[in-house]
């Protein structure tokens, strides 16, 4: 039974483990491109390059506001020849067509739709330009992939406090002559709980440590192989510390160990 | 000491076990508790060790209301109330010694105390001989002194006994009333839950009669089959509550 109750910690911790890692570079892969995303808002045709520089001082100061550059028109000229040849003749662009722009990059993706409607009603900007529709199928998939690991996790973490939760109370029930006499000459309740308590915590820290040791192997040994498998693959190496997170997760298990020891020999001592 | 007012105890599978029970029990003194199984005796005791709280009344016991007491406080009660049981209730794989030991280690009390309070109740019950010695190696009269000195390790101020002569033979009985005797003659409030007539209308002591789960009689020296029913008792008994009558009632042990 003890084992059980270990093993499923240790399930429960390399699986919540695995999903955080996984959460945590799909997050990168995803920052990558969200960080990316631009607002461009083009000035209209009254502005001068004075009215666009106001304007970008006064963007910056919005706190959600990462960065902002201002494109004059020649160089926004410039930069759409680049990206433009070989497919059509530039050579035709003999005038510019292009307005003065500011090319606007925020802090977090989902603030995107509010700096871009503020940005909007300002004076003299004419348009304003960014990838709505990907900003905002990237900021869905987020969601859901946060909620359903989320949920994932709360399912893992519930099954291995029932499995403890168990495992403890075969321990009170052969026990529960002994309990009685100490419930009868006046032992506290933490004092009959405490052993109990301590059974729990110990599975649940085996567990993790179990968990933590295979993590690790998965880490060092098969992440690089992976990465080296998939070149073509944004993949990186997690540069967030392991010792940390290892740390995260053994406070998990000990609090899935202590919390589910404490609910059944309470149950137990209630009766 | 113990005082119960219009007590009221039905379980909750709807088993009613007392009716309105009113009662007082002085400090010091000694009182049987009598009655046909099933009346409630049991049940009364539970109340008192707060085992089990009233449907309705309150139940006092040294000043403290148990019936409202928080579950938090239950165990400081129990210090004070010593339990005793038919059965015993040894922990078998520990020694005598242990399991008295045991009982005050449970409340966290120091290793000096333990090795002071532990030898001086095994003395008072004459068990220091048996200490390394495991419950199954005993008689029945011998476990239950075991178990009178656990319950007594805490120093309590009463000491309640479920059927203590239960598992008996007389001559282990008489030994354990005796040495209950003996207990109440320090001070202790004791009261014994039991249908060992021999061992009632030995002690002339108080007796509460429960009967259909109230308070049927309540006699200051009582026998077993009540003073009502002496014309039937045999003729020591008769005897013996001429004695009482007479004024010259003296304690039957101390006389002896």
């Amino acid at each position: 039974m003890q084992v059980t109750a270990i093993g499923t910690v240790t399930v429960m911790i390399l699986l919540l483990g695995t999903v955080l890692f996984a959460q945590e570079t799909l997050g990168r892969i995803g920052g990558n491109e969200i960080a990316k995303i631009e607002i461009s808002a083009f000035m209209s045709d009254k502005a001068s390059p004075a009215d666009a520089k106001r304007l970008a001082a006064a963007l910056k100061r919005d706190p959600r506001v990462k960065s902002v550059t201002y494109v004059p028109k020649a160089a926004g000229l410039r930069q759409m020849r680049d990206r433009l040849r070989g497919q059509i003749d530039t050579s035709l662009l003999t005038s510019n067509p292009l307005p003065d722009a500011l090319r606007i990059r925020v802090v977090d993706p989902n603030a995107v739709h509010a700096v871009a409607d503020v940005v909007r009603k300002m004076p003299n900007v004419a348009n304003v330009e960014y990838q709505r529709d990907f900003v905002d199928r990237l900021l869905r998939l987020y969601d859901v992939m946060s909620k359903v690991s989320v949920a994932f996790i709360a399912l893992l973490v519930i099954t291995a406090a029932i499995i403890i939760s168990n495992t403890i109370r075969l321990t009170v029930y052969a026990r529960r002559r002994e309990i009685a006499i100490m419930q009868l000459v006046g032992a506290s309740g933490t004092y009959i709980r405490l052993p109990f308590i301590c059974e729990g915590l110990l599975d649940g820290v085996i567990g993790a440590v179990l968990a933590v040791g295979l993590l690790a192997v998965g880490r060092w040994q098969l992440w690089p192989r992976l990465e080296s498998a998939l070149p073509f693959f944004p993949l990186q190496q997690a540069d967030s510390n392991f010792g940390l997170f290892a740390l995260q997760l053994l406070g998990v298990g000990a609090l899935v160990g202590i919390v589910a020891s404490w609910i059944s020999v309470g149950r137990y001592l209630r009766t | 000491m113990i005082a119960l007012r219009g007590v009221t105890l039905i379980y909750p599978n709807g088993t009613r076990a007392l009716d309105g029970i009113d009662l007082e029990i002085a400090k010091g003194s000694f009182v049987f508790l009598v009655g046909h199984s099933g009346t409630g005796k049991s049940s009364l005791l539970r109340l008192l060790y707060r085992e089990q709280r009233p449907t309705s009344g309150t139940v006092i016991v040294d000043g403290v209301e148990v019936d409202k007491l928080r579950r938090a406080k239950v165990p400081e009660l129990r210090r004070k109330v010593g339990v005793v049981f038919q059965d015993f209730k040894l922990l078998l794989d520990k020694t005598i010694w242990e399991n008295v030991a045991f009982a005050l280690q449970v409340t966290g009390a120091r290793t000096r105390d333990v090795m002071r309070q532990v030898p001086r109740v095994l003395d008072l019950v004459g068990m220091a001989h048996k200490s390394r010695v495991f419950p199954n190696e005993l008689s029945g009269g011998e476990q239950q002194r075991a178990a009178i000195a656990r319950a007594l390790v805490n120093n309590p101020k009463i000491l309640l006994c479920d059927e203590p002569t239960g598992n008996l033979d007389p001559v282990n009985t008489n030994e354990v009333v005796d040495l209950l005797h003996r207990i109440n003659l320090k001070g202790t409030t004791v009261v014994v839950a039991t249908h060992n007539a021999l061992a009632v209308d030995r002690m002339r002591r108080r007796v509460i009669r429960l009967e259909h789960r109230q308070v049927l009689a309540d006699d200051e020296r009582g026998l077993y089959h009540g003073i009502e029913s002496e014309s039937r008792a045999d003729g020591e008994d008769l005897a013996l509550a001429a004695r009482v009558r007479s004024g010259l009632g003296q304690d039957p042990i101390l006389s002896e």
